[in-house]
């Protein structure tokens, strides 16, 4: 029944409704808020336990730890965010006060793990391991019916160890993940190297030449290079010097088995 | 006459068919990690076969499938490296080093396991030939049965030096009495 007013009083009542709109935009976007408000804490109780009915399965059943994490990862819950990161006003990652810190403890247990391993290999490699060697050795020490674990736990370990200011870094040579114990920058030439041995689990001289087309020199000292640096060993017992990948000591036997 | 064993072939480690294992390699950090691969596969492999002593011309040396040879003179480095570690030294000190004893068990724990052996069976102020004592029915089932004579007798000296064995006899009529 109102009818457009035409008055001064039509200034007041357009500010009485502007203002009753706001108030009432208030009260919805308060009411939102608190509806999220709950839901999120519905939501982290529910992960919570979530998590501790089925963190022995986090913790033992890689498939399941992967979909976990990744399922934290679309909500925007990183599950390993460290304590002592910036956002962690309340001490303690998330993680580790809904857990009670059993996952959190799985990843740091298997940082140590993959510690050991580059440590111990460092002679033989120069520090460079592929992902996938330092998971097949880690699981080779394990005693059977140990968890299961995958690269991509290796690599979440791996990332656990950047707050302590680590040398632990990974790096791609051609479609291969490899981790870094030693603070050494590849060149170009030494990565290329190093991806074309990843194919034949060699390379040689020649090869280098006719299939990067580097004169001599530069493929000679693309080797030497890795070579001083342990990540290339030299088998003398060929026509042709053959520099091997140390990570196929482990692959080698694979199709040879049986001496 | 050698104690049962779980399997009838010796299993080689991985990096046994990786050819530049078998070249000497010229980084030397990489060949101290190469000498530590052969020394544990040399000591599983004395262990295995029960060998006592090592001949640089040994069967284990060459890999007659990838056709590589560790050459005589890189197997000598290995044992040289391995005696570093106190698990190998050339037989009689020769000049020539071309035998050398692997100690997969060191003459040391050698004599623990006979100490031991003894404690167990109660024959303290027992005498025993050296025969009886390796190859003997009654140690057929223990370690150190068929092991070789000279290995017994640094073992052996041990004790003695202890005060736990006294070596009487003659050259192969030879006893023991332990303590």
């Amino acid at each position: 029944m109102s009818r457009k007013g035409v008055g001064l009083a039509a200034f007041d009542r357009s500010r009485i409704t502007s203002a009753q709109y706001a108030s009432h935009g208030n009260n919805l976007r308060s009411s939102h808020s608190t509806s999220l408000a709950t839901q999120l804490s519905v939501f982290r109780s529910l992960l919570q336990q979530f998590a501790q009915t089925h963190g022995k399965d986090i913790r033992s059943n890689p498939s399941f730890r992967a979909e976990f994490a990744r399922m934290c990862a679309a909500i925007g819950v990183d599950p390993l965010a460290s304590s002592s990161g910036a956002s962690g006003k309340d001490g303690g990652s998330f993680w580790s006060q809904m857990l009670g810190g059993s996952v959190n403890d799985f990843y740091f247990e298997l940082a140590v793990k993959v510690v050991e391993v580059c440590g111990a290999t460092r002679e033989e490699n120069g520090g460079l391991i592929g992902v996938k060697e330092v998971r097949d050795r880690i699981m080779s020490t394990r005693i059977e019916g140990g968890a299961e674990i995958t690269e991509d736990d290796i690599l979440r370990a791996v990332n656990t160890l950047k707050p302590l200011g680590s040398s632990y870094s990974t790096l791609t040579v051609g479609n291969k993940l490899y981790i870094r114990s030693i603070p050494k920058e590849l060149n170009t030439d030494q990565s290329a190297v190093l991806e074309a041995a990843q194919l034949l689990g060699y390379v040689t001289v020649s090869m280098l030449m006719a299939n990067l087309h580097w004169p001599r020199a530069r493929a000679k000292t693309a080797i030497d290079d890795l070579v001083s640096e342990s990540m290339l060993w030299v088998d003398k017992q060929c026509d042709e010097w053959e520099y091997w990948n140390p990570g196929f000591m482990l692959e080698v036997e694979e199709d040879a088995n049986g001496r | 006459m050698t104690t049962l064993s779980p399997s009838t072939t010796f299993t080689y480690p991985r990096h046994y068919n990786f050819p530049p294992f078998f070249t000497r390699q010229p980084q030397l950090t990489t060949f101290h990690a190469q000498c530590r691969k052969w020394s544990l596969l040399i000591q599983a492999y004395c262990r295995f076969h029960r060998l006592f002593r090592l001949p640089l011309d040994s069967p284990l040396f060459t890999n007659e499938r990838l056709n590589r040879r560790l050459v005589p003179e890189d197997a000598r480095a290995v044992l040289d490296f391995m005696r570093s570690e106190g698990r190998a030294e050339w037989v009689r000190g020769g000049e020539e080093r071309s035998v050398a004893w692997v100690w997969w068990r060191t003459p040391e724990e050698w004599a623990g396991i006979i100490g031991d052996w003894v404690e167990e069976t109660a024959q303290k102020n027992t005498v025993l030939t050296l025969y009886e004592l390796t190859e003997g029915e009654a140690t057929v089932s223990q370690e150190f049965h068929g092991m070789d004579p000279e290995v017994l007798q640094r073992a052996l000296a041990i004790l003695v030096k202890r005060g736990k064995a006294q070596v009487f006899g003659q050259e192969d009529q030879q006893g023991v009495k332990f303590f």
